[in-house]
């Protein structure tokens, strides 16, 4: 345990610019963190063989702007993506050693239990059914819904603006967890409109049907991305949905390791940095901080 | 079953949410269906092609392609209205072309010569129709159209689909998914409560036959 | 073939239909020839002739419900309008007479008699009525006015389909085969509608297989065939002394029993 902590320290984190990977690319742009040289770690734990190896795997979306998404470029990019860079540093592992895999929502658990990947930063969010396959680090962010409308509309500033304006539409996936929490917040049920995918709540709000769109910050995000110039995000979270890393099952030791990494990346303001590059380059997204860690058990 | 107990009233409002659907489909539907069917065997040439054009074309189109071609394609024509109003629409313009043909059906069975004696006495065209014509093909029509519209209902659980947020389809995806009660019970409740309506409608169609049957 | 204009002539009669060179094909049949056929104002005109002669489908355009390929037909004068309003109008001056009646099923025996009048010719319900109840009973089926044409027999289904006829008050009745579909103790009570009918002075065209009706009733006999109008007699000269071959085949092969 003392092992592990001076290691970590000792390759002390440096933000800076990185020097390789082609002149272009945004990533280029992108703070990196610098691999810690001296990393040294117990023998026989998750990060003495990583480091060991000198390179990793880890699962994130490929398909999630702001969050994961993977352009022309090989290399994914978004918060979980820096995020994961971070910790990979911790273990003296350079960005360019990484290997991503694609990891969507279904087969998260899958690629922990099997092996595939040696972690999953992928808008994961913690929760106990989960914590039966595997064990999450973090929670590195807690995302939650908000309400997402056109961009040069100003009737609707947050959930609360929806009693007062009962002719507002608001659009979400029919049987979803947002669909229903929403419902405290309508004058009538008839305010809810339901499609079976959220594309379809995009394209009413688009053609003026619906007035706002509601789920999870983290998709709007991705659609405010995507349809530059035309939907912003208003008002505040109104749940909460903590993201964790998630890892093998029991493997406390990495799990701790990763949960000190995302503490330093927080002090080192490496943390603000990458958001605000990432997910928080869209209108309407708050600067979070890292959440209280939940103890690694 | 305590899903029925916790939200009833949920329940009850998708109920008459899906009714109303299905009320108006069927009254839309028999008005416009018989209209095509005038159409059809009308004597006037533009009207039959129409008629023939639009029967051939709603007929042989899916359901829900026609209903997210209204609930997509409308809007972005720039035309807005309740998603609720475009599924009812979406409803009757397809179940009319069904009635059409059930009606045009019930229509060859009545003897020509009904229709001769009819404009010998000098009706014309509109009034052999409603006076002669249509009312004795009512009789064979209440079978094939009843079928039509007891199958209509069954389709409105369809339009939930496209944003009617309410009606018994969006309640039993709200059940089951959100709320997570296990999905047998609410399917099962939802059938009934679809079984109530086409039960009623088939019960209304058997009075209408028995009374089809004295008058004449 | 003798021209009926002469016979017009002869008894001076106002003509009230006029067909004029009028030709029809089914397909490649050609069902009229050239008609010429003129019926005054009174007049009663039995037309006969063996199946598929076309006497038939000559009194069917007579109110166009079969229409023609060329030639001329005027009722009173006017020629018969295309499809609509005035063709309506036209046949509500026109009763017809089928030879399956052809009641509407669906309503009573005076709900038949009472729908043109209303319907077309605008009158009231109770005038309709009235006039209805007269024309019931004056074909013998008053005590059935309430009944439905399936609780009639034909004879008295028939009857019926007279009185509807009259209730238009036409110009001119036109009988397509009323007899034919009946059973023969009906056919009398049908034709004795018929004769009082003519001698009431209604004008009349008949087409007929009953050439007793024919000898008592008709001011003129037509005889066709192959779409022809072969003979145009009155009826102690057609039946006594036919003139065309075809005429003397038909009536021999009809009389002898």
């Amino acid at each position: 345990m003392r092992l592990i902590r001076s290691a970590a320290l000792a390759g002390a984190v440096a933000l800076a610019l990185s020097a390789c990977g082609g002149g272009e690319d945004i990533e280029a742009e992108a703070p990196e963190p610098v691999a810690a040289e001296e990393a040294e770690f117990e023998a026989g734990s998750t990060m003495a063989e990583l480091s060991e190896a000198g390179e990793m795997t880890i699962g994130t979306k490929f398909d999630q702007p702001g969050f994961g998404l993977r352009g022309l470029d090989e290399t994914p990019d978004g918060f979980d993506v820096r995020i994961a860079q971070y910790i990979a540093a911790q273990l003296g592992i350079e960005a360019d050693k990484i290997k991503w895999v694609e990891s969507p929502s279904s087969q998260r658990e899958d690629l922990i239990v099997n092996g595939d990947v040696d972690m999953v930063v992928a808008t994961y969010t913690i929760n106990d059914k989960r914590k039966e396959r595997i064990t999450f680090a973090g929670p590195y962010y807690v995302a939650g819904q908000q309400i997402m409308v056109k961009k040069d509309d100003s009737t609707i500033s947050g959930p609360e603006d929806l009693k007062a304006n009962p002719d507002v539409k608001i659009c979400s996936v029919t049987g979803s967890t947002p669909a229903e929490n929403i419902r405290e917040y309508l004058a009538s049920p008839d305010q809810l409109v339901t499609f079976e995918v959220y594309d379809d709540c995009v394209t009413q709000l688009e053609n003026g049907q619906v007035q706002a769109v509601t789920t999870d910050n983290v998709i709007l995000v991705g659609y405010v991305a995507e349809n530059e110039g035309k939907f912003k995000l208003v008002g505040e979270q109104f749940t909460e949905e903590p993201y964790g890393i998630g890892i093998e099952k029991g493997d406390t030791a990495f799990c701790e390791f990763i949960n000190e990494s995302l503490e330093k990346a927080a002090e080192e303001g490496y943390y603000e940095e990458a958001w605000k590059e990432t997910a928080g380059a869209y209108e309407g997204t708050e600067v979070p901080e890292l959440p209280e860690l939940e103890p690694c058990a | 079953m305590e899903f029925l107990t916790e939200h009833f009233d949920d329940f009850v409002n998708g109920f008459f949410r899906s009714l109303s659907i299905a009320l108006w489909g069927a009254v839309g539907s028999l008005l416009l269906g018989t209209l095509l069917a005038v159409f059809r065997v009308s004597p006037i040439p533009v009207l039959q092609g129409f008629g023939a054009a639009y029967v051939t074309l709603v007929r042989n189109t899916p359901l829900t392609v026609l209903l997210f071609g209204m609930a997509f394609g409308v809007p972005g024509l720039g035309i807005n209205a309740s998603f609720y109003l475009f599924g009812v629409v979406t409803l009757i313009l397809y179940t009319a072309a069904f009635v059409c043909e059930a009606i045009r059906s019930g229509i060859a069975t009545v003897p020509i010569g009904q229709a001769e004696a009819a404009r010998a006495i000098g009706l014309t065209f509109g009034q052999s129709l409603g006076l002669v014509i249509l009312p004795q093909a009512m009789r064979s029509v209440v079978p094939p159209v009843g079928s039509v519209i007891i199958a209509m209902i069954k389709n409105s659980a369809v339009v939930g689909a496209a944003g009617v947020g309410s009606d018994l389809f969006s309640v039993y995806k709200r059940m089951t998914s959100a709320l997570g009660y296990a999905p047998l019970p609410v399917l099962t409740a939802v059938a009934v409560a679809f079984l109530i309506m086409t039960l009623s409608t088939g019960a209304l169609l058997a009075l209408a036959e028995r009374r089809m049957a004295v008058a004449r | 073939m003798t021209g009926s204009e002469s016979n017009v002539a002869s008894t001076g009669r106002r003509p009230l239909v006029e067909l004029r060179d009028v030709d029809k094909h089914f397909g490649a049949l050609h069902v009229l020839r050239s008609v010429d056929l003129t019926v005054g104002e009174g007049e009663v005109v039995v037309v006969i002739g063996p199946s598929g002669s076309g006497k038939s489908t000559l009194c069917r355009t007579i109110n166009r419900l079969e229409t023609i390929d060329s030639g001329r037909i005027t009722l009173d004068g006017r020629e018969l309008p295309a499809e609509g309003k005035e063709l309506a109008k036209l046949r509500a001056d026109v009763g017809m007479v089928f030879q399956s009646f052809n009641l509407f099923a669906h309503k009573t025996v005076r709900d038949n008699v009472t729908l043109g009048p209303v319907k077309a010719r605008g009158k009231s319900a109770a005038e309709a009525r009235k006039k209805a109840d007269e024309l019931l009973e004056r074909v013998g089926v008053a005590n059935q006015a309430d009944k439905y044409p399936a609780q009639l027999s034909g004879g008295q289904q028939q009857r019926v389909a007279i009185a509807r006829a009259l209730a238009m008050e036409p110009k001119v009745m036109l009988f397509d085969e009323p007899t034919s579909a009946l059973d023969p103790e009906m056919i009398n009570e049908v034709l004795d509608v018929m004769i009082s009918l003519a001698k009431s002075g209604m004008t009349m065209i008949v087409v007929t297989h009953e050439m007793g009706f024919a000898r008592r009733a008709a001011d003129r006999v037509v005889f066709m065939a192959d779409g022809q109008i072969l003979e145009d007699a009155e009826p102690e000269q057609f039946f006594t002394a036919p003139r065309h071959e075809r005429s003397k085949d038909f009536l021999s092969k009809i009389l002898t029993h």
